[in-house]
């Protein structure tokens, strides 16, 4: 059985489709990175799954149980941490947790001691019992975090549970993660923006866009469909069409295998197969051709050449408006090339 | 993965056979009501500087209202005690100062709403523990002002019943409008719309027998004012005061009731909005 199921989920919002057909399935046990840019749809469909919203058509389940038809079953499966951590800062942490847990049936014993396990695996023993509005955002994330965990759920859904804190913060938030599929085995479905916090947890990564899925795979599979090496080039602004001239000159005679090429902030990005031996016969036919370059650099692809070549570069957008609700407003289209300039 | 994993946050390694396998489970509607109710409370408690600026305006109109016309009442219009034909309004008037659905939007507008969703909880334990938070707020108010009406030299006419009748009366009507600002919190989801709910009792108010008695009254005002359900609500809060009356307390806590049922209807529509909506 599936930890997680959805198919064909479709969420309209008025006139604007949200969610546009989405299936995915999760097994038990499984990290599953949902990446997209803001507006995409990842909320939207974690809401679905998680009961707070109701599909226009299609279907999602929890360990075999329906999120429309079986809501409060659902519930008692899963554990939440949403994007924007929402809670009471009139209360402290200890009566959050209580008042949290109780709403989930535990009581006396258990509910002490399981307030006292998750305060400490979170590491918030110290602040506990201090009001939430002294929390700093990372100490409100870890608490939302600990909410989540209170009744042990079996699967667990965390959206973005690391946008807009500092990178302390967010290497406890992974250490904690990681910690709860090594020791417990949980579930973990996971919506980020950083897509080096996919590569670093997820087992499986699921790229959304507009509101579709449009790539799914393991990171190392992603990017093996990449099936090139990346070599980074920085040329200035003025000598930006030269560069390209040449680049597509030597393409043209042989000289380089034919590969993609993208504009990016500060020059080009160049996919080739063989990249050690290209890289110099790039430098080579750029030196004849009289280009003025600055530094090049050879890497494999990463998650981020995944993502740009699936969504056309939405990415560095939504790393700006780390803020915005997504799912609730209709999808906005970027300029193609936002963090790299199209080529 | 294994199959087989427990819940998060086992550390016995072990996951019974069978569904569920969480510690949750379902704790049932009077429980999940306390636990709401007690973080209401707890958040009224907490911001006492609220509960004594939500004092501020009726002490005001009450002790303006009594300077004012208290002489004229007393001696022109054979009102014997004005403290006393005044207390019953600035009960009222706190009671509806409550705007209990402040807390519950702001709630929803900083998603703490949506976390106690995400729970198994009944969710309209959600809108009753917030309701019942209300009247403990109510109760508050009321205690202040009798006990100041007493500082002065107010006194019922039964000192057992009056106090008690104005009280049960006051939290009937104060639930009620609770539940309009309440209301609008669920339907609209916005601060503002949720605070201006406030506005409502004005009309609901002064088109009472609030500053002089019925039979006092003539042309519109007077017809306005018998349509409108407070006045039987103030007319029954003051037969406590000045001489008992059955009927006329009768007809005060139907008026309450009925406009209680209708505004819990109006709460009981933008809550099924909201649990549709997400």
């Amino acid at each position: 059985m599936s930890a997680i199921q959805a198919t064909d989920l479709v969420r309209r919002f008025g006139e604007v489709e949200a969610v546009r057909g989405v299936s995915l399935e999760v097994a038990e046990g499984e990290i599953y990175g949902f990446l997209g840019p803001n507006g995409a749809g990842k909320s939207t469909i974690v809401r679905i799954l998680t009961t707070l919203l109701q599909p226009t058509s299609g279907s999602g389940a929890v360990l075999g149980h329906d999120v429309t038809r079986e809501p409060t079953t659902v519930r008692r499966l899963i554990g939440v941490a949403l994007q924007e951590a929402g809670l009471d800062p009139k209360q402290t942490g200890r009566e959050l947790l209580s008042l949290q847990g109780k709403l989930y049936g535990l009581k006396g014993k258990v509910l002490g001691d399981q307030v006292a396990e998750v305060t400490e695996l979170v590491g918030l023993t110290d602040a506990i019992d201090r009001r939430i509005q002294t929390y700093s955002g990372g100490m409100k994330r870890r608490l939302d975090l600990a909410s989540a965990l209170l009744h042990r759920p079996r699967v667990l859904f965390l959206d973005e549970p690391t946008t807009g804190l500092d990178p302390l913060s967010r290497a406890l938030i992974w250490d904690r993660i990681r910690e709860l599929r090594e020791r417990f085995g949980a579930t973990i479905f996971l919506t980020t923006q950083y897509l080096e916090e996919a590569d670093e947890l997820a087992d499986r990564v699921a790229i959304i866009d507009h509101g579709l899925i449009v790539r799914q795979g393991t990171p190392a599979a992603l990017k093996a469909e990449i099936g090139a090496d990346v070599i980074d080039l920085a040329v200035e602004e003025r000598e930006s069409g030269a560069a390209r001239a040449a680049i597509t000159e030597l393409q043209a005679s042989g000289q380089l295998p034919g590969g993609e090429l993208r504009g990016t902030r500060d020059g080009y990005t160049l996919f080739v197969p063989d990249g050690p031996q290209n890289i110099a016969v790039l430098i080579r036919g750029l030196d004849r051709a009289g280009v003025r370059f600055g530094a090049v650099s050879l890497s494999r692809p990463t998650l981020d050449d995944v993502f740009l070549a699936a969504t056309g570069g939405r990415m560095a957008a939504a790393h700006e408006d780390t803020q915005a609700e997504d799912g609730q407003r209709e999808p906005e289209p970027e300029p193609a090339g936002t963090g790299r300039r199209a080529s | 993965m294994s199959a087989a994993a427990p819940g998060i946050g086992s550390t016995d390694g072990r996951r019974p056979t069978g569904e569920p396998q969480t510690l949750a489970a379902p704790a049932g509607l009077l429980s999940d009501v306390v636990a709401i109710t007690g973080r209401a409370i707890r958040g009224i408690l907490r911001e006492p500087e609220l509960f004594i600026f939500a004092l501020i305006i009726p002490v005001f109109f009450f002790v303006v209202q009594i300077g004012a016309l208290g002489k004229v009442a007393e001696q022109q219009l054979g009102i014997s005690d004005y403290a006393a034909f005044q207390l019953p309004i600035s009960i009222l008037f706190a009671a509806a100062s409550t705007s209990g659905g402040n807390a519950l939007v702001l709630d929803i507008a900083g998603g703490y709403w949506d976390k106690l969703s995400l729970t198994p909880a009944h969710r309209s334990s959600l809108v009753v523990g917030n309701l019942f938070g209300e009247m403990f707020a109510v109760l508050g108010y009321s205690l202040v002002l009798l006990v100041f009406g007493f500082l002065i030299g107010v006194r019922f006419d039964s000192p057992v019943i009056g106090p008690v009748g104005l009280l049960a009366l006051t939290l009937l009507f104060g639930i009620g409008f609770a539940a309009v600002s309440i209301a609008v919190a669920l339907a609209t989801g916005s601060v503002r719309a949720t605070q201006s709910t406030f506005i409502i009792f004005f009309p609901l108010l002064f088109l009472t027998p609030s500053a002089l008695p019925r039979d006092l009254m003539t042309g519109w005002f007077e017809k306005a004012v018998s349509i409108n359900p407070m006045t039987y609500v103030i007319e029954a809060a003051r037969s406590f005061l000045f001489g008992f009356d059955g009927a006329v307390v009768g007809k005060g806590f139907l008026a309450a009731a009925l406009f209680s049922a209708l505004t819990f209807g109006l709460t009981a529509l933008a809550f099924r909005r909201r649990v549709r909506m997400g």
